[in-house]
């Protein structure tokens, strides 16, 4: 669609009084303290390059590009104003007429096809692990990944060696009597990075009556396209996932990842394909997709006679962006921590403020990213907590690196982690 | 001076990371909150953001010697264009200085760098059971630098003021690079008489004869307890007649409030889980101070609203009195949401009129925004005769932006014409100076020679105030 085309751009622009409301709650203004950072600005520079006043460069997009498109400015703009698809809609709008030849490569390329991605983060951990990052790097590998990979690397430390995908089955059958037939949207995140969690997710949801169909030819739900100035791409992703889901007959579509399930929902979809693609088919489809957390609490009635005390797990959770801000699922999280025996919840200072991750951003923008995730971890060693929970696979990585960083011990996991433990009994 | 030469000597003066040189970088200075600003382009060449009173005297030195125009900027939310540099120049960004000095809790006082937010101020300040009263709309963003300037004030300065009277102190980097210090040098004093009051000079000042640098805050004891009356009129001029009768009831609400029909479903548009009835008006009274007496006001209201009103409610439970209040603060910018292709405008936004003549003036505005075609949302501080206009239109059209031009003169007119004041709060900035010959007659001459005495070269926010 054309760019000035697009209803966030065509109907919302005009509607910034730039009363700077989003200025004090933007977690990347916090740190660059100027106006061409704050989300007003973005709104204002939007509208220039609508206007045309200045054309699409790469300068523009680096300044568009200090925004995690966390959405906190959105939830808090008293005009109703989408920044963050605004910004979205111009990156693309960018990239189009300008794009770089990596991030085609990488986001063309290498991000539609899971196995290429998998191939290319396997090679990035062999690399690690027998100490070659020089090779990695000599073979381009790291150059290929948007930004300044070689100080970023740090953050995608301890790959594991075996995806989610090639632990589980593609059918999983309920235990007991079925209830429900679901999709698990297995994002990539959770796949690779984290196939721990994808394994206790297939557990808790079996254990509860559910049947999980995992999809084979699933694909990336589309944000990273969409953070970096891919619309269309995420545009024929979207479209493919529609097509693998309208086959299966469930009765909802599961994810554990934060990212995916605001990918996938209805705001986005709409935002996306465009209001007319949009109703029937894709409609249905997001009207099924729920999230993890949500799913267990307010669908299902998670089965609690089995789960045994783990001793006392002292808890602290972080609200992802996309979660809390971009879905309003924020009670759901810790309500199922509240189920499990021996957990002790400790709300950190400003829970659901950003932690920087983003996906790509803290590749993109290591440095910044940083200093947004310093505040973070701060909030969480001042809980005492020996545990931290989040239902995001990029938050995970981002927390994991912080905690390190600081020197903090503490975990990093998934509600539904610490719930198939306490399933399994073991701690 | 060219800018180029001018943006290599700023580098000269302040680390890289802290001026803003390039071309594309200072577009982003070109607004504020105003409607000018949303239709003209107004760029500065170079964007400084200095954090301590040696860089802003080294700037202004500059400055002077060379005849630069220096803007001085908060957050940008102010509604007059006051904060954008209408010739170019430096601006002169002091959001990011933002420490809180000292807090003085014996003496009731505090000290601020201007960059310090006034949310975070009362934040910080509730520690010490202390705050300071003045209480913008856009409290959660503007600066205290900024609010200074513009003598700001908000829902509660009927009964706590504005600005000005918390002031006790400046220092200010005059336009020549000197340093002042007023309300006395050392002075720590809360009563100070001696001298000619150049505080009160420089509050409301709005950038014109130097920068503020340092700010002396009064801070009052925070109340104990709070409440909230709402009642709803079938008829517009029951509103006023209420405040009157209040008033006579020998009570001084911390805020009077007013939301007309307009305002009313603007509101419920945007959240319609405050659900506010649809009404002619509805006042919120806010009352504040120790509990009895709050609980005695309350319900003394609540009665003497009874008399006209439809539908009384009084409130001290904290959760629906902020959602009472909420209604009332989401107004400004929810008001867009009356057509869906339109905007709020801020322009002629701020009229303040004689309690007597408030009612009068609702209507006469509603009247005009009927002659231009132009749906108007009244809201404002009754109490105090401060009216909010926001007209609603689609800023991207050319016939709609001449139309509401025409609108805010008629309504700044009549302002006047009803013994009152273009603005009550918001300033004149760039937007109001064109009346202030009709507003104040001959003492615009005296406000022009003190200007020229402490800027002879006129280089401090030019273009503002008259
Ligand atoms: C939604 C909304 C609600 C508002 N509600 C209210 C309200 O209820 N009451 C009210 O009074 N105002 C209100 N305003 C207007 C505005 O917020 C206030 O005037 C505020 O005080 C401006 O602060 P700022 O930091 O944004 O200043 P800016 O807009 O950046 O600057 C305002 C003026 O002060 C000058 N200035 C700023 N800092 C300094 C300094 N350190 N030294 C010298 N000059 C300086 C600038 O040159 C300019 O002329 C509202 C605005 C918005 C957007
Ligand atoms: S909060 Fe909304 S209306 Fe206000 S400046 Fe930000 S984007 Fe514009
Ligand atoms: S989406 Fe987040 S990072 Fe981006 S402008 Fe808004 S608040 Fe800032």
């Amino acid at each position: 669609m054309n760019f000035k085309e697009l209803p966030p751009v065509k109907d919302q622009i005009r509607k910034c009084v730039r009363c700077g409301r989003c200025r004090t709650v933007c977690p990347v203004f916090a740190e660059i303290r100027n106006e061409t950072a704050a989300p007003r600005g973005h709104v204002f520079m939007v509208q220039m390059l609508r206007d045309g006043v200045v054309a699409p460069n790469a300068k523009i997009y680096e300044k568009l590009g200090n925004c995690l498109l966390c959405e906190t400015c959105s939830t808090f703009c008293p005009s109703g104003i989408d920044v963050h698809e605004l910004n979205a809609a111009a990156r693309a709008y960018i990239t189009k007429n300008q794009g770089s030849v990596a991030k085609h490569l990488i986001f063309d390329g290498l991000w539609t096809h899971p196995h290429l991605l998998r191939h290319a983060t396997l090679m990035m951990w062999g690399a690690q692990a027998s100490g070659l990052q020089k090779l990695a790097r000599g073979l381009g590998l790291t150059r290929l990944l948007p930004g300044d990979l070689p100080r970023a690397e740090k953050i995608l430390s301890r790959i594991p060696l075996r995806s989610a995908r090639s632990r589980l089955a593609e059918t999983n059958r309920a235990k007991g009597e079925r209830k429900l037939r679901v999709g698990y949207f297995l994002g990539c995140g959770t796949d690779l990075f984290n196939p721990d969690v994808a394994v206790a997710t297939v557990e808790v949801l079996t254990r509860n009556g559910c049947e999980v169909v995992i999809p084979r030819d699933l694909k990336c739900c589309g944000l990273p396209h969409i953070a970096n100035g891919k619309l269309d791409t995420a545009r024929s992703l979207v479209l493919h996932n529609l097509d693998v889901f309208t086959r299966l007959q469930l009765d909802y579509i599961v994810t554990d990842c934060a990212s995916c399930s605001s990918a996938l929902s209805a705001k986005n979809l709409q935002f996306v394909l465009g209001e007319k693609e949009f109703a029937g088919r894709a409609a249905e489809f997001a009207r099924k997709v729920i999230d993890l957390t949500a799913f267990l609490v307010d669908v299902l009635e998670v089965n609690t006679w089995e789960l045994r005390a783990t001793g006392p797990v002292r808890v602290t959770y972080h609200d992802p962006c996309h979660l809390a801000k971009a879905q309003n699922i924020r009670k759901q999280p810790r309500e199922l921590l509240g189920l499990i025996p021996g957990v002790e919840l400790t709300e950190m200072s400003e829970a659901d403020r950003c932690c920087g991750g983003s996906g790509t951003f803290s590749l993109t923008h290591y440095d910044l990213s940083m200093q947004i995730l310093d505040r973070k971890i701060d909030s969480i060693k001042a809980t005492g907590c020996d545990t931290v929970a989040t239902c995001c696979p990029s938050c995970t990585i981002q927390l994991r690196h912080g905690l390190k960083r600081h020197g903090y011990r503490a975990r990093v996991l998934h509600p539904v982690q610490i719930l198939a433990r306490a399933y399994r009994g073991a701690k | 001076m060219d800018k180029r030469t001018l943006r290599h000597e700023m580098l000269r003066i302040l680390d890289k990371d802290r001026v803003l040189s390039d071309d594309l970088d200072v577009m982003y200075y070109s607004y504020d909150s105003s409607f000018l600003t949303k239709i003209e382009k107004l760029y500065p060449d170079v964007v400084v953001l200095p954090r301590s009173t040696e860089e802003v005297q080294k700037i202004m030195r500059f400055a002077y010697e060379h005849g630069i125009p220096v803007t001085p900027r908060g957050a940008g939310t102010g509604e007059t264009g006051g904060s954008v540099a209408l010739t170019g120049g430096i601006v002169l960004d002091l959001s990011t200085w933002d420490e809180i000095v000292e807090v003085d809790v014996a003496n009731m006082q505090v000290i601020v760098r201007p960059g310090v937010i006034h949310a975070d101020l009362n934040d910080y300040l509730a520690r010490y059971n202390l705050f300071f009263p003045p209480d913008p709309g856009s409290s959660k963003m503007c600066t205290i630098g900024g609010m200074v300037a513009n003598n700001a004030s908000g829902l509660r300065a009927v009964k706590y003021g504005c600005t000005e009277q918390y002031v006790l102190g400046l220092e200010v980097v005059l336009p020549d690079g000197e340093v002042i210090t007023t309300g006395g040098m050392k002075s720590k004093a809360i009563k100070n008489v001696s001298g000619l009051n150049l505080t009160k000079l420089m509050v409301g000042s709005e950038g014109v004869l130097g920068v503020i640098t340092k700010i002396r805050l009064r801070c009052w004891p925070k109340p104990k307890a709070r409440g909230i009356v709402m009642a709803v009129f079938p008829a517009l001029d029951d509103a006023p007649a209420t405040v009157l009768d209040v008033y006579q009831a020998g009570i001084l609400p911390s805020g009077i409030e007013i939301l007309d029909q307009s305002a009313i479903r603007a509101v419920n548009q945007f959240k319609p889980e405050i659900a506010l009835p649809d009404a002619e008006a509805i006042l919120l009274f806010e009352v504040d101070g120790n509990p009895a007496s709050v609980e005695w006001e309350g319900t003394t209201i609540a009665e003497i609203c009874r008399r006209r009103a439809t539908q009384v409610e009084w409130a001290t439970d904290p959760q629906r009195m902020a959602s009472l209040w909420e209604g009332r603060s989401v107004t400004a910018t929810a008001a867009a949401r009356v057509r869906p292709d339109g905007s709020r405008v801020f322009a002629g936004e701020d009229i303040s009129v004689p309690l007597s003549r408030v009612a009068e003036t609702l209507r006469a505005i509603r009247g005009l925004g009927q002659k231009y075609g132009i749906p108007v949302v009244n809201y404002g501080h009754i109490g105090d005769g401060n009216v909010h206009t926001a007209p609603v239109i689609d800023p991207e059209n050319q016939a709609e932006v001449e139309k509401v031009k025409q609108l805010v003169h008629d309504i700044h007119l009549l302002a006047i014409e009803l013994e009152g004041s273009t603005t009550g709060e918001h300033g004149v900035g760039a937007v109001r100076r064109g009346y202030a010959e009709l507003e104040h007659g001959q003492a615009v001459g005296i406000m022009r020679a003190i200007k020229n005495t402490l800027d002879p070269k006129g280089i401090m926010n030019p273009g503002k105030l008259f």
